[in-house]
């Protein structure tokens, strides 16, 4: 089977994780593809409300299912073929792609047998669609813990502001602490004065990322936010949903199959 | 017959899609499902042969889920129905092997997909799947000579031989239930906490599983043959030195490579001498209560003070960071129920106090005769009420105050061990007398 492609979207908080992530999977849909996993990695999850659908448990719910069933299933059932198989039965299927959400950190427990297995399944699940699209948190937690492993590119998303950037910076300097290895690292500015562009690209330039775009403030994405819309549906002449075709370019993205 | 589709382990981890799904056959949303391998005498089965009970996929509505099962039957010289777990498990790998075919889980909870794209191809009969299997059986498990597959899916049939299955499931998981370690020559090692307690391991026998619970002896093996260089391991359990303590020259070898040179042996079934060390992922902490020559068990999830004046949290800094620390053991709950439960220092007849709801949970298996000379918080929450219930019920412990004069000492300190400058006391046999143990952090 042809590994997939893994894409994390990182951020500080409020800087267009969400957004981004959404937009990214609706041109995927629009431009023909079927095989899309959206993970929603943020414990403070808005993922599928931006995608317009409705999640009813996450990976969190079933590490805490196990703890209690553990000592329950007989001896000679399997506990990874168990929790695989409520992966999937977590997951929400819609016709043109896939959503599951990881949900709230941990506990005070051991999670460590239960972890070790998540990430088995989950790692294996991701390599098994043409792309996996990760709305992560700014701290890197799945990345750190490993909860998801096999990320191929990350996009940091960031507002045209010194702190964003400086949010970036320390998010590359994370990833590298952590040993993560990305093949690539990018950045799209969120909600930047276009008139500031050059300013911006100078600094892109010296935090050492790739440049994917920028993304214009968008009246109907804050409209669709506060209305519970789904993102999927804006027009396709939205000044954000337009800048995609040049982030997707960017990412080498393009193109159905 | 050519199957129609790929046959081969590329596929294995293919998601078949709702929007792809031809048909899903058993899952969440059908009641009856399930698979079974039993072993038959050679001339019971017809070698190859594939039957299909019920409507087969072309007469199946697309999108539609249906109860659904598959029944192995295998035969060979050296094919043992103690093997019918094991082969049974491949159903799974195998059936994933098929394009276009997806198997999740296992028993009575099977979860199966066939894809629109599969089916189009001409993969419109069980019988392909049958063929598949049987030739990927007899190629990866040559032990097997003859085998024959039906698949069921009419629903009162797969009902019924659910039903059926059951029956052998349950079987299979009490003889699983009764295996001990004198039954096997092999026992599993998880090292994935080193991460945090870099000297910690935990050794699983049949008898003891993982202290975090989530790994039974059957799991060990499962991982360690799936993933040789994973976290699970295979020790081989060498000679018996200590069949109290449940010591092993085989464990004990690799305690010494696995610990880093930090621990030298494991007594696998006590609390004292060379106690199995503790990461920090215990489910519960098994800790001597020196003034009443007991033991006590606090778990996780109580909230409060223990017996000992101190809550589960401060315990466990005692316990746990891989150091073998004598008179605390973590461990799982379900360690409680094994045969050889703490049998070097009385097993049940030690036990004095332990959260009700644990109490609750375990109640089957502590011996009739000891149930209600066991306190819980209900019974005691300080030394002196502990004292007095055990007294009072007549517990086992009691008669152990008297063998041994009490020691009057006034004041002892206790330095946790390996502290720098630390020294390690042995309690064996003492008979000390306090009125409080203060466990303090030291600054
Ligand atoms: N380009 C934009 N135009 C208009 N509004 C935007 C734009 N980008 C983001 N917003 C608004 O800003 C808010 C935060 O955006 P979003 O949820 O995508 O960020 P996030 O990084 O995922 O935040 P969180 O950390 O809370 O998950 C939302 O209300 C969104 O509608
Ligand atoms: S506590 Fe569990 S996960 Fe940790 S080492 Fe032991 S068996 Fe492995
Ligand atoms: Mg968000």
């Amino acid at each position: 089977m042809d590994m997939g492609r893994v894409i994390a979207v990182s951020g500080k908080g409020g800087a267009g994780k969400t957004l981004l992530a959404a937009l990214l999977v609706r041109k995927l849909v629009k431009t023909g593809h079927k095989s899309i996993l959206a993970i929603d990695a943020d414990p403070d999850s808005n993922l599928p409300d931006a995608l317009g659908v409705f999640v009813e448990s996450t990976i969190g719910d079933i590490r805490e299912e196990f703890s209690v069933e553990q000592s329950r299933l007989p001896p000679g059932y399997s506990k990874d073929a168990w929790l695989e198989s409520k992966v999937f039965e977590i997951m929400v299927e819609t016709p043109s792609f896939d959503v599951l959400v990881m949900g709230r950190p941990e506990g005070p427990g051991c999670y460590c047998a239960v972890n070790h297995i998540l990430r088995k399944i989950i790692d294996s699940m991701t390599g098994g669609y043409d792309y996996a699209i990760i709305d992560a948190e700014a701290g890197l937690e799945h990345l750190s813990r490993r909860t998801t492993q096999n990320v191929d590119d990350m996009i940091v998303v960031t507002n045209g502001s010194l702190s964003g950037f400086n949010t970036a910076e320390r998010i590359k300097n994370l990833a590298n602490e952590l040993r993560i290895k990305f093949k690539h690292l990018y950045l799209v500015v969120n909600r930047a004065n276009s008139s500031h562009e050059k300013l911006i690209l100078k600094r892109v330039g010296s935090i050492g990322l790739e440049f994917a775009g920028g993304i214009p403030e968008d009246a109907n994405v804050a409209e669709y936010n506060l209305l519970g819309k789904s993102l999927l549906e804006l027009p396709d002449d939205s000044p954000a949903v337009k800048a995609m075709d040049e982030i997707m370019e960017k990412l080498s993205m393009q193109g159905g199959k | 017959m050519k199957i129609p589709v790929d046959v081969s382990v590329v596929h294995e981890g293919e998601r078949i899609r709702k929007e792809d799904m031809y048909v899903e056959l058993g899952g969440p949303k059908v009641s009856s499902k399930g698979e079974l391998v039993r072993v038959r005498k050679p001339g019971e089965i017809r070698d190859g042969n594939v039957e299909v009970e019920g409507p087969d996929f072309d007469k199946l509505k697309e999108g539609g889920r249906y109860p659904f099962a598959i029944f192995v039957e295998v035969a060979g010289k050296n094919v043992e129905e103690d093997l019918e777990a094991v082969i049974e498990r491949r159903i799974h790998d195998y059936c994933n092997y098929v394009e276009g075919f997806m198997h999740l889980n296992q028993r009575y909870d099977i979860w199966c997909r066939l894809s629109k794209k599969s089916y189009e191809r001409g993969f419109n009969t069980l019988k392909y799947l049958g063929q598949a299997l049987i030739t990927l059986f007899k190629a990866e498990l040559p032990i097997i000579e003859k085998i024959q597959v039906t698949f069921i899916t009419d629903e009162k049939k797969v009902e019924a031989f659910v039903n059926d299955a059951r029956k052998i499931y349950e079987a299979r998981d009490a003889r699983a239930r009764a295996l001990s370690e004198e039954e096997v020559d092999t026992f599993y090692g998880c090292v994935l906490c080193q991460s945090f307690a870099p000297t910690h391991f935990c050794v699983i026998t049949p008898d003891r599983i993982s202290l975090c619970g989530s790994i039974n002896w059957f799991d060990g093996r499962a991982a360690a043959r799936v993933d040789p260089k994973g976290p699970n391991f295979a020790i081989p359990k060498g000679e018996l030195i200590d069949e109290v303590n449940g010591e092993y020259s085989g464990v004990n070898k690799v305690v010494k490579e696995r610990s880093q040179g930090e621990t030298e042996r494991f007594y696998l079934h006590s609390i004292f001498n060379f106690p199995h060390t503790s990461c920090g992922c215990f489910e519960s902490i098994a800790f001597y209560i020196p003034e009443v020559d007991g033991v006590g068990v606090v778990h996780r999830d109580y909230i409060g003070e223990t017996v000992l004046g101190v809550p589960f949290s401060t315990l466990a800094t005692q316990t746990g960071g891989g150091k073998q620390v004598e008179g605390f053991l973590g461990m799982a709950i379900e360690y409680m129920r094994s045969p050889k439960f703490l049998q070097a220092d009385g097993g049940w007849n030690r036990m004095v106090w332990l959260p009700k709801s644990v109490k609750e949970r375990v109640i089957d298996d502590i011996p009739a005769e000891l149930r209600d000379k066991i306190a819980t918080e209900e019974d005691a929450t300080d030394i002196a009420a502990l004292k007095g219930f055990l007294k009072e019920r007549g517990h086992p412990v009691v008669e152990r105050w008297r063998e041994v004069e009490a020691v009057e000492v006034p004041e002892l300190e206790v330095m946790p061990v390996g502290a720098p400058g630390g020294i390690k006391i042995i309690l064996q046999n003492a008979k000390i007398h306090a009125e409080k143990v203060i466990i303090k952090k030291i600054k």
